[in-house]
């Protein structure tokens, strides 16, 4: 009697499971369809139509009901952004300043970040909690008011020039909003090498940029605002780090104790390793932060800065919403950009590495 | 059943209800950017006026801070407000795609309006597309104190390059640390006053472009050469302006030429400035100019009530409207010629030579499709003024882009 029940339930159960696998897919479908539609609507369908008007010559104005709006014209708005339009130097001119920011601003905030982070984190420190809370405050402070105070602090008569003046009686003001010298031009200038002494590099254009255009580096002003961009997310990467620390189980560190490590080899051998996710994270993030960088550059450039402090994402909306705007070459800009990312974080994971099997 | 029968009972009534007020009640979207709180309280209060005065019209009016992607995202979909506010920059593509609808002869009194800022509004078809509702131009504001200290009489309007040139010289020989002669911002916007003023064209009669013929080139050698020579600075320059109204209300620059907005914001942040303003100098060509920046209300294309849309156009632009703009106390002048006069009376008379150039300035707005152009002729004066580039090559440089743009259409 028994086996018989039992084979007979073993048998509905057989036969429920797929019905219950179904409801179960249905369920999951449904709890995350509002977050799905979301996605789809505000981000998956938006890519798709930036895409096709990338391939159009529709100005952004015209209305779309009227049926002259735009017209298909292949890659033809690629084509002139990238390699033969008259104004092919804006786009790489953005793209060069855009490099130069995020290369500048990716490393520094990172390892400053771990730094605050392993400090914070330790216990002989007192008052951590006012630590953590002075250094993340930034991140959670609006970009723009941020941007306003450093207007502020930065301007000719600020407290920057101010206080560096008090330090070097010879400093001679620096324009930091709107000195558009490049930082890497002016600290060969230092040593005797200027445009005129190499002419052949001034005379050289690639994609009509001169090759010293392109090796001076980040304007002083594209710097301050390289500054300002470290200064708001140290904190943010701060936080990140510090919650990967406290993951890290207290045996490991006290293995090491018992086996004799020091502090530096304690951190190389067994904190940066473990890290190593977190580090992937960080710096995809600021690899995407960096290359969008939008409305500090919308707050802090000015006419005179416009050339050298125009990035890639600053590119797009110039290019959309100004008098004679373009809305086909605009979205191509943002396509390329995107491009650029996935690029970027392909290259990333192969010398970062975030795949945690290798840890 | 019942139930039903009762909601579809409420639907057709409401139906019908809207039916009935549709018939004699028409509402008008009307759009348009945020200024000053003073403006803003205006133009609500205009809107109230007009309603009051036709109660069958209601007007929802938005202003809106970030009008520019507003307006352009509204007109983008094809669903945009009946009225809204255009500036002078952006007309020729708004008339492109086909969004305005041309006045024909709904203007009210249209030989008052100053021809300048008609023509600023005027699409290539000859029709006018909005109505100036108020304007600006440019002058020279000259700091009385440091023309004092220096010996030199204020400018008039029989003023020469020559005179202003002296002066700024004598200003910036007095010596004093951190003043010079002559505030001068790096902007098209600004030069162009100089340029127009000396006979140059931007395009000549073949379409070819004037920018770098001789007339061009000496108003930008002219304009740089303060900077050049010592006796001018960038507004960066004096102790990090942010432009040349900052830099004139310091008392840094004796000279600059800024437009009427500059008289609230100087009389405001510095009451113990004491200066005065005359009308750009004479160019060698014996001619003189400014530019103008204007707005002017639109109606859009896709309007189903055009007579109530242009009546409210008419109420706020027409002879009321313009003399209501000349009386409220803020900054732009009146549209109208005849609301000059009462303008003045409230703004004070020393700010003649601001109304005065609206018989002979230009607004600076370039045809559609010369973008580039623009973006050139930008970066030219930027490296002008800094003093990386000298006006000929620099000039060349542009025209070559404008020629090129020229070809190509």
């Amino acid at each position: 009697m028994t086996t018989t029940t039992a084979a007979a339930s073993q048998k509905q159960k057989a036969i429920r499971e797929p019905n219950a696998k179904r409801q179960e897919a249905v369920a999951g479908l449904g709890f995350t369809l509002p977050a799905l539609l979301i996605l789809v609507v505000f981000l998956i369908l938006p890519l798709f139509v930036a895409g096709y008007f990338s391939l159009t010559d529709w100005n952004g104005r015209t209305p779309l009901t009227n049926p002259t709006a735009y017209e298909y014209i292949g890659f033809q708005n690629y084509q002139r952004l990238l390699i033969d339009g008259r104004r092919v130097d804006d786009f790489y001119n953005a793209f060069k300043n855009t490099f130069y920011y995020a290369f500048g601003v990716i490393p520094t905030q990172t390892i400053i970040a771990l730094v605050l982070a392993v400090i914070v984190n330790q216990r002989w420190l007192r008052g951590r909690g006012i630590f953590r809370t002075a250094f993340y405050f930034p991140s959670i402070t609006s970009s723009i008011v941020v941007s306003m105070i450093f207007l502020f602090m930065f301007s000719n008569t600020g407290p920057v020039n101010g206080a560096l003046r008090a330090l070097f009686p010879n400093f001679q003001n620096v324009s930091w909003l709107t000195d558009n010298n490049g930082v890497i031009h002016n600290i060969l200038g230092l040593i005797g090498i200027t445009a005129d002494t190499v002419p052949a590099l001034t005379e050289t254009e690639i994609f009509r940029i001169s090759i010293w255009e392109w090796i001076s580096g980040p304007s002083v002003a594209m710097f301050t605002i390289m500054v300002l961009a470290i200064w708001t997310t140290i904190g943010t990467m701060m936080v990140v780090y510090l919650a990967a620390l406290q993951n890290i189980p207290s045996q490991v560190y006290e293995a090491a104790q018992v086996d004799g490590a020091t502090a530096w080899q304690t951190f190389r051998r067994i904190t940066l390793p473990l890290l190593k996710p977190t580090t992937f994270f960080v710096v995809t993030l600021g690899l995407i932060g960096t290359f969008q960088v939008f409305d500090q550059i919308y707050i802090l450039q000015s006419n005179v800065t416009h050339r050298t402090t125009m990035s890639i994402a600053y590119l797009v909306y110039d290019q959309a919403f100004k008098t004679d705007p373009n809305m086909g070459r605009a979205t191509a800009i943002a396509i390329t950009l995107f491009v650029i990312i996935f690029i970027a974080t392909l290259l990333q994971r192969r010398f970062v590495g975030g795949d945690r099997s290798e840890t | 059943m019942r139930k039903s029968f009762l909601l579809m009972a409420l639907a057709a009534l409401l139906m019908l209800a809207g039916a009935v007020s549709a018939q004699d009640q028409v509402t008008l979207e009307v759009w348009t950017g945020s200024s000053s709180p003073v403006e803003n309280d205006f133009k609500t209060a205009q809107v109230a006026a007009f309603m009051e005065a036709n109660p069958n019209i209601t007007v929802n009016l938005l202003i809106a801070p970030d009008y520019g992607t507003l307006i352009q995202a509204a007109l983008a979909s094809g669903d945009y407000p009946d009225v809204f506010t255009v500036g002078q920059f952006d007309l020729p593509s708004y008339v492109d795609s086909g969004v305005l609808m041309p006045a024909g002869d709904s203007i009210e009194n249209v030989d008052d309006i100053y021809p300048s800022l008609l023509e600023a509004f005027t699409g290539p078809d000859g029709e006018v597309y909005a109505v100036p509702k108020d304007f600006s131009t440019l002058g020279l504001l000259y700091n009385k104190d440091l023309f004092d200290a220096a010996g030199v009489e204020y400018p008039t309007a029989d003023w020469t390059w020559d005179d202003m040139r002296a002066a700024a010289q004598a200003i910036a020989d007095l010596g004093q640390e951190g003043v010079t002669g002559f505030s001068a911002g790096a902007d098209i916007n600004r030069w162009l006053a100089f340029f127009y003023g000396n006979g140059a064209v931007i395009a000549d009669d073949e379409g070819m472009s004037g920018v770098n013929s001789e007339a061009g080139v000496a108003a930008l050698d002219f304009y740089s050469g303060f900077v050049r020579d010592g006796i001018g600075a960038l507004p960066s320059d004096l102790n990090g302006s942010g432009w040349n109204g900052e830099a004139f209300g310091r008392g840094l620059a004796g000279m600059t030429v800024e437009g009427n907005w500059a008289i609230g914001y100087l009389n405001e942040q510095f009451p113990e400035l004491n200066w005065g303003v005359a009308e750009i100098p004479m160019s060698p060509a014996g001619m003189r100019s400014s530019l103008t920046f204007t707005e002017g209300w639109a109606v859009g294309a896709s309007t189903e009530n055009p007579e109530e849309a242009w009546a409210l156009v008419n109420f706020m632009t027409g002879s009321e409207g313009a003399a209501d703009v000349a009386t409220a106390g803020f900054g732009v002048m009146p549209a109208r010629s005849s609301s000059g006069e009462a303008w003045i009376t409230t703004r004070g008379e020393e700010y003649q030579p601001f109304v005065s150039a609206a018989e002979y300035a230009v607004a600076p707005v370039f045809p559609l499709g010369f973008g580039d152009f623009n973006t050139a002729f930008v970066e030219a004066t930027n490296d002008v003024m800094a003093g990386t580039a000298d006006p000929q090559a620099a000039l060349d440089e542009v025209a070559d882009v404008w020629n090129e743009i020229q070809a190509e259409q």
